[in-house]
């Protein structure tokens, strides 16, 4: 079966802004979150898991990680790492989720507890350069040879950045599915997956996997060792 | 030396990364760039063009490299800048200021700047921003330093020409300022292929250690740093004596203390001091462009430390971590965006915590190996020159989306 249009891969360079906001504590971070550009939120809750594929650290965000490490609130912490950016399709929305998170702890905290000089959170934003790679889609099969083919860097913009930042309420992938092969199931098991779970190249053998209709139990690249050591291995580092 | 070409970072890099390259030099072939610092040999910026600009001259941006010229009083003057941003306390005359402002316009009589985008690295040339109304180029100010904790004269001063840019560049969120341009946080980075971090055979490790008279017959633990108070060597030598006691092992301390700072030499007399009565401490006093030795010190450690009190980038760390060395190291400056705890090394406050991070890993080789490999991952994606040379495409393609967070080319 072939589609009506083409899947164009496109994929998204980031370059890393400093907004030159701080917070020093969390009532400043309540203001600062109100304030800063969308392209922050969505900057600090990707980055570690964008850019620390090698070696993610134990906390999904940026939030979650300063409020840990740098104020020693692990209740907080712990509440903000287990955010489900998967249940948001706004950045507004999500905003107003960190804020409130933050806020109700602030309404039972005894103390404001503050970061300790150059250990301030510092807001940064991305500015994301989208270009069309080379890679074309017509048929499921090509889009499963384009996926394997194409950077990771172009898996992160059809299935985040779609969905979050421009506002395509879902993933890429599923709507081409979808409006060019009429096969609702298949898109709605892509949309379902739980893309903060894996590491990039998991996900994209797992998206490969359902198309094919196999059960996606065959990653053995060193990025999914290392995700599998860490999750199931840290305590032993950590002691 | 044979030139280095793109193609041979390939079986380096990520098959992603090296292909983003290609396809951001394709927006920008035929964009032409002028890079301008303050020295064309000797030092980090210095040691990045020389990379940097054949490369991006191979990918069709064409780049003129130029070097500003300055009176031996000029370079006094921006030493001193130096130190101010840096944070110490220097005195600041009038002359001082009429010094840098003449040697400025003494070089834009010199040079055009009639390329689509113009770099200026540092505060020594930070003055030639002045010929921007004549040029329609984008100008972008690189800051190579430490600026966390400036001096404040010293830094308005540079920041009224600053502000006059398009936009500007830093290592790390902490040492940019609240400024009315974008500024763009771009990490600094090492060079896979160069001398100091090139592969290298185990002869040529065993000739240099044998060259120091060093015998790898224990695990060797290794600083590489100038003999500054400011790297705490003393420190290192101390969290040595306590591993000491329970490992037998072999400590080497190796860097350089300038002829020409006083303090230098005070540091390297106290470290000998430290030092005495133990034939298992290596103090090496390199001469400059040592990278070659530095390069095998580094591979035939176990565990690599950089016990710095305060730190800028700290790169020396990276070029540890790439060779796969396990680093222990102060969780100061921007050592945190190279070290993950517990994850490609070890971060660390004190000199007991220095110690007990080197014992844990020197019992532990299975633990210490994988944090190598983490480490070396890390660095592969986040801190190797092609990072930065397609930071500097992407920068190209930005400077001209002004307000844009999402720009589709």
């Amino acid at each position: 079966m072939r589609a009506k249009v083409p899947f164009r891969f496109y994929t998204a360079s980031q370059l890393v802004q400093i907004t030159g906001r701080r917070a020093a504590h969390l009532k400043e971070m309540v203001e600062e979150l109100k304030q800063v550009e969308d392209s922050s939120i969505f900057y600090h809750v990707h980055h570690a898991y964008r850019e620390h594929q090698f070696a993610p650290g134990m906390y999904p965000n940026d939030f979650a990680h300063w409020v840990k490490d740098e104020l020693g609130e692990s209740v907080l912490a712990e509440r903000l790492a287990s955010l489900n950016i998967k249940e948001f399709s706004d950045i507004a929305t999500l905003r107003q989720r960190i804020i409130d998170i933050i806020v109700d702890f602030l309404n039972s905290a005894t103390e404001i507890r503050k970061a300790s000089a150059g250990h301030e959170f510092y807001f940064c934003s991305n500015v994301a350069v989208v270009m069309q790679t080379k890679y074309l889609a017509y048929t499921l099969d090509e889009f499963c040879e384009g996926l394997k083919r194409v950077g990771l860097r172009s898996l992160f913009f059809h299935f985040f950045e779609a969905r979050l930042r421009l506002g395509h309420k879902t993933n890429d992938f599923s709507m081409w599915i979808k409006d060019n092969f009429g096969d609702k199931a298949l898109a709605d098991q892509i949309e379902a997956l739980d893309p903060y779970l894996y590491t990039l190249d998991q996900l994209r053998d797992k998206i490969a996997a359902l198309i094919r209709g196999d059960d996606g139990r065959e990653e053995s690249s060193l990025l999914g060792d290392i995700f599998r050591w860490l999750r199931s291995g840290l305590k032993i580092i950590s002691r | 030396m044979a030139k280095i070409r793109l193609e041979d970072y390939k079986p380096i890099i990520r098959t992603q990364n090296f292909d983003e390259i290609q396809l951001l030099a394709e927006k920008v072939s035929g964009r032409q760039m002028k890079m301008v610092n303050s020295t064309a040999a000797g030092g980090g910026v210095a040691e990045i063009l020389n990379r940097l600009v054949p490369l991006m001259n191979e990918l069709g941006v064409h780049v003129r490299w130029e070097v500003i010229k300055g009176s031996g009083a000029f370079f006094g003057v921006t030493k001193a800048f130096h130190n101010a941003i840096h944070g110490q306390k220097v005195e600041i005359t009038q002359q001082m200021l009429d010094i840098f402002k003449e040697t400025q316009e003494a070089n834009l009589a010199d040079m055009k700047f009639d390329q689509d985008v113009v770099v200026i690295h540092d505060p020594q040339p930070v003055g030639l921003i002045e010929a921007k109304e004549k040029s329609h180029a984008k100008w972008v100010w690189r800051c190579h330093i430490d600026s966390s904790h400036p001096d404040e004269r010293v830094w308005n001063f540079l920041k009224d020409y600053i502000v006059k840019y398009d936009a500007s560049m830093f290592h790390t969120p902490w040492f940019a300022k609240q400024l009315p341009i974008p500024q763009y946080f771009i990490y600094p980075a090492i060079d896979p292929l160069s001398e100091k971090n090139r592969e290298l055979t185990r002869s040529e490790i065993e000739a240099v250690l044998k060259k120091h008279k060093i015998t790898n017959d224990k695990p060797i633990i290794t600083q590489i740093s100038r003999f500054d108070y400011l790297k705490d060597p003393v420190g290192v030598i101390a969290a040595y004596k306590i591993v000491k006691k329970s490992i037998d092992c072999q400590l080497i301390l190796a860097g350089g203390a300038a002829s020409d700072d006083p303090e230098g030499a005070q540091v390297l007399a106290e470290v000998l001091k430290a030092s005495e009565g133990d034939k298992d401490i290596h103090i090496l006093n390199l001469p400059p462009f040592s990278d070659f030795d530095i390069n095998a010190l580094q591979r035939a450690s176990v565990v690599v430390v950089q016990k710095s009190l305060r730190e800028g980038f700290g790169l020396t760390v990276s070029e540890a971590l790439w060779k796969a060395k396990p680093v222990v190291a102060s969780a100061v400056g921007g050592i945190t965006l190279q070290v993950i705890h517990n994850v490609t090394g070890m971060l660390v406050h004190s000199v007991e915590g220095c110690a007990y991070q080197i014992r844990y890993l020197l019992n532990n080789p299975k633990i210490a190996k994988q944090m190598g490999i983490y480490a070396r991952e890390h660095v592969r994606e986040k801190f190797l020159m092609t990072r930065l040379l397609r930071n500097y495409l992407l920068l190209i393609l930005t400077l001209h989306h002004p307000k844009e967070d999402v720009i589709q080319i």
